[in-house]
């Protein structure tokens, strides 16, 4: 973030937004510039840097612009103080031999008292004097510097700038693609509130609390602090309304990371570390059974009227979705509170809460029949997790086939594949198998991968005879290829269904023979 | 039963009972209400015969004080015209005159949890010592580093209004000093966002030349005293005299000036701008951001200006009154950091800046006040607040022309002490611009 003054918009019509630098070659000429000096200026005063700068300034470039790369810069140098003598210990004593020899007003007198100064420190008045102020800003030296690349600079200025802008922001609208738990734990900490709503994506809100009664700007260093973990992201949009400092009219801001996401520096998040280790082991170990549900991380958020839930996990196996909260410490006020959210949430939610430390009775809870609580002592047990996961699936099953006989429909294509029947209707390959096989559409065949209509069936049948009489012989390369031309996939099914057999001879399917056991008996 | 609770710098109340003073915040489905308004609102439910649960208050615990102050007759009507305010609104006495034990002698009164509000952080230092001084108590301190709380506490405006959220419910009572501070637009969110039903105001030096000051009444109270200095110096406050000097340039300090204001001059001719206002010279600040020849003409002004401001001349003056004033405790005060290391390397004179390191500046206060040091030069650091009690000269080798700078300068040298008779002197180099800034200045405070 930049000091105010350095801060140059463009504002036209309402609308505000930083003059940013762009990647342009002139500009990483400049940027470039700036860090060669100081890379060249390492041993060197600050002073000595900065008249650099300026000299840029002087060539026509806007200081602003000059003076914000130099900024950005100084937040990755290191300035010491380069006398090994400490120069507060030094001015005391100069300060208190003046007050004994009385204050100088001539150069004679002055002299004097530096010299009686250099002798009893054994060394040259010239270290004195220079030694006198070196702690001054100015008269650091340059330790040690680490240069960014000229189009890192730009990007990490063009941050800068933007959040500079958004100190003066009464309110942030923003939309992201993940980086949930980490946004709104920053939001909780920076003492800002949100409201989310869904709106095709989840759009939160941010403001302050203070913000209720008059449009003000305290918020708005939070705002910025916060605007990094956002833009973090691949996809973002952002727009906030800025409450301009010169002119206080309100003006609107707006990027979007399809725009200005190369122009910006994306902040580097580590992987967020799990909350607890009983998390982690958890995760371990479920990974380890291979079943067929999906775990996620850091889900997406849910939302709970104008509040989120950020559950810890989120199990999805074909339809089904189960969303895992582990609560460790609690107490029972905090434990209701959760539950009260989560009650109006519309998904499917299992509460994990550690027993041990458990701060009040628990017994009251066991009068919420409506929640799914497991507790665990050190380790979050997996049986109940995996029953309430099967159950889940079951009642998704169960609500799933409800859904699919609810519909009449009317087959007309020869093939229909069930993995393309499921996903056309939303439900799982299971329900699909499961409804039809109770209830065989007429005039189809069941095979193992799809519903195939009859005369398609005669037709398959019909051509394989025709190849059997014609060579004597068929392998299962030449029926499948048969088959798929008619547009059935699963062509060893088809096989079965009309009475083949398959006889191998060996791995190979070139010398797999197709034929009908009746027949060859006959031969 | 309603319930009220605090929530960083807001009080919220459950329950469907709308109040006068709250406002339903969607957000989180709660009524909710300014911090200023605790006393309000209580007293209307009260009223209302409303049973509800106060959970607003976070106090720290109370201590026991001794309060040895006596107050002098016009401290005295000051404190009474206050508790007969509800005990809200602000005091104007001139620096010197004794707000401090005012203050004290309040927080003796209430002996409630109390935050005194500073501007500076040697205001922080010089306020701990005087509590535990007059009240015998241990103070908190927040801002500079430090962050405990305590029945009476002291921090920085910025402090308590970075921290607001946190402290908000913390304190019965405030006090602010030098209460023309809080009317800016962010620390005035100090009044709004702490609960304190009890408030003090502070300060020599009551309008502020943008007019927010008007504000100050909604946010601590009415102006309730005032007493100017001349009715109170010779008896309260030490007399003091005021002289201006005229330097003359050295000649080619005299033409350097000249050359770059006629750079600046002519550049406003050929563009036939003319700067009336300090608005008029805002805009033309921002117009340089844009224009280089505009920048270029600012520049060789602000040179002029360093030129005038910084005379060698001047210098050497002060050379001869520095000799002529031996046994005299002596403050110069200048308008950029740059003199001041001028003169601190010159005359070898302990230099106050915001960059003198907290622990220095510490240690060369203390030693300024028991006589170690015999002068100090500042820019302007020491303007407010800091106490120097037998400082009796002062020198002006620059300032920015604004009458509050003037009286808060003046002020550090009035404090009585018997048979002082205070000097302020300011060195003004002739035949330039800051002749006119120091006139504007004087022209002023003629009242003062």
């Amino acid at each position: 973030m930049l000091p105010t003054d350095l801060l140059a918009v463009f504002k036209r019509k309402g609308v505000i937004w930083p003059r940013y630098a762009k990647l342009s070659a002139e500009n990483l000429e400049v940027a470039g510039n700036i860090v060669e000096t100081y890379k060249s200026h390492v041993g060197e005063k600050k002073k000595a840097v900065k008249e650099f700068v300026g000299e840029l300034e002087d060539r026509g470039f806007d200081y602003r612009f000059v003076r914000g790369l130099s900024f950005m810069l100084d937040r990755r140098s290191i300035f010491k103080c380069a006398e090994s003598i400490n120069p507060v210990d030094l001015r005391r004593k100069i300060f208190q031999a003046t007050e004994k020899l009385g204050l100088p007003t001539t150069p004679e007198q002055r002299s004097r008292i530096i010299a009686a100064i250099a002798s009893e420190l054994k060394m040259p008045a010239e270290r004195v004097e220079e030694s006198l102020y070196a702690d001054l800003e100015s008269e650091l030296v340059l330790e040690k510097f680490d240069p960014p690349s000229s189009e890192e600079l730009l990007k990490e200025y063009n941050l800068s700038l933007t959040q500079t802008l958004l100190f003066d922001s009464t309110e942030l609208n923003f939309t992201a693609s993940g980086n949930w738990q980490r946004i709104f734990f920053a939001i909780k900490k920076l003492g800002l509130i949100y409201e989310a709503y869904q709106d095709g994506k989840l759009q939160v809100k941010i403001d302050g609390p203070a913000s209720l009664f008059k449009l003000t700007r305290r918020y708005g260093t939070a705002i910025a602090k916060l605007l990094p973990v956002i833009v973090a992201n691949p996809e973002w949009t952002v727009e906030a309304k800025i409450l301009w400092r010169y002119t206080n009219e309100i003006c609107r801001f707006q990027i979007e990371s399809w725009k200005h996401g190369s122009i910006l520096k994306k902040p580097h998040l580590p992987e967020a570390p799990y909350d607890s280790l009983v998390e982690e082991d958890f995760a371990a170990r479920f990974e380890a059974l291979r079943s067929s549900w999906l775990l996620r991380r850091e889900p997406e958020p849910v939302l709970a009227g104008k509040q989120v839930i950020i559950p810890d996990f989120s199990l999805e196996r074909e339809g089904s979705k189960v969303y895992i909260e582990v609560v460790g410490f609690w107490t029972l006020e905090y434990l209701m509170r959760k539950i009260e959210k989560l009650k109006k949430t519309s998904v499917a939610m299992l509460v994990i809460v550690n027993e041990d430390l458990a701060c009040e009775k628990i017994a009251g809870l066991e009068e919420h029949p409506r929640l799914n609580i497991i507790y665990y002592r050190d380790q979050i047990p997996l049986a109940p997790v995996i029953r309430y996961l099967e159950e889940a699936f079951r009642g998704t099953q169960v609500e799933q086939s409800k859904f699919l006989k609810s519909l009449s429909i009317v087959f007309t294509e020869p093939v229909i594949s069930y993995e393309e029947f499921a996903a056309r209707t939303g439900v799982s390959l299971e329900a699909v198998k499961a409804v039809l096989a109770e209830n065989p559409p007429k005039g189809y065949v069941l095979t193992a991968k799809s519903l195939v209509r009859k005369d398609k069936l005669k037709q398959v049948e019909k051509k394989i005879e025709e190849q059997i009489s014609q060579k004597g012989k068929l392998f299962l390369p030449e029926a499948t290829k048969i088959a798929e031309t008619e547009g059935v996939e699963d062509a060893t099914s088809i096989l079965e269904a009309l009475g083949y057999k398959i006889a191998w001879h060996g791995i190979s399917p070139e010398k797999a023979e197709v034929f009908k056991p009746d027949r060859k008996q006959i031969k | 039963m309603i319930r009220l609770w605090f929530d960083k710098g807001t009080i919220l109340l459950s329950g469907e009972v709308g109040t006068p003073y709250g406002k339903w915040d969607p957000r989180v489905g709660c009524y909710r209400i300014k911090a200023a308004h605790y006393r309000d609102v209580l007293d209307y439910l009260k009223e209302s015969e409303v049973e509800y649960r106060d959970e607003v208050q976070s106090l720290p615990p109370l201590e026991s004080l001794k309060c040895t102050v006596e107050l002098r007759p016009y401290q005295k009507e000051a404190l009474s015209r206050w508790r007969r305010a509800r005990m809200r609104g602000v005091l104007v006495l001139p620096t010197a005159a004794g707000k401090t034990y005012i203050a004290l002698k309040a927080v003796d009164l209430l002996k409630t949890q109390t935050l005194i509000v500073v501007p500076t952080l040697d205001l922080i230092d010089q306020w701990r010592k005087r509590v535990k001084e007059w009240l015998k108590v241990e103070c908190g301190a927040v801002g500079g580093g430090e962050n405990t709380v305590r029945m009476v506490t002291v921090s920085t405006y910025d402090s308590g209004y970075l921290q607001a959220e946190w402290l908000g419910n913390r304190f019965m009572f405030i006090v602010f000093d030098e209460v023309h501070h809080l009317a800016s637009p962010s620390y005035m969110q100090i009044a709004e966002l702490y609960i304190a039903p009890y408030r003090m105001g502070l300060t020599a030096t009551y309008e502020r030349s943008d007019e927010r000051h008007k504000l100050l009444p909604s946010l601590v109270g009415d102006l309730i005293y005032k007493v100017n200095v001349d009715e109170l110096a010779g008896k309260h406050l030490s007399p003091y005299t005021y002289e201006k000097i005229l330097v003359e340039l050295d000649p080619d300090e005299q033409d350097a000036y000249e050359n770059e204001m006629g750079v600046f001059r002519s550049y406003l001719n050929e563009k036939g701008i003319v700067l009336r206002s300090a608005e008029d010279f805002q805009k033309f600040i921002m117009f340089t951001g844009r224009d280089r020849r505009a920048r270029e003409a600012l520049l060789a002004r602000n040179r002029a200006l360093k030129t005038a401001l910084n005379s060698r001349a001047k210098l050497n003056f002060l050379a001869k009154q520095l000799e002529a004033y031996r046994d005299e405790k002596i403050l110069i005060f200048t308008l950029h950091n740059d003199l001041v290391y001028t003169i601190s390397r010159r005359f070898l004179i302990p230099a106050l800046t915001y960059q003198t390191p907290k622990e220095e500046r510490r240690q060369m206060l203390e030693s300024f006040r028991s006589g170690e040091y015999r002068a100090i030069v500042t820019s302007q650091v020491l303007d407010e607040g800091v106490d120097v009690p037998d400082a009796s000269v002062g020198f002006i080798l620059s300032g920015t022309g604004s009458t509050r700078e003037y009286i808060q300068r003046l002020g550090r040298l009035l404090r009585k002490v018997e048979g002082k008779e205070a000097r302020l002197v300011e060195i003004v180099s002739k035949e330039t611009v800051e002749v006119g800034i120091s006139r504007r200045r004087r022209l002023k405070t003629s009242k003062v």
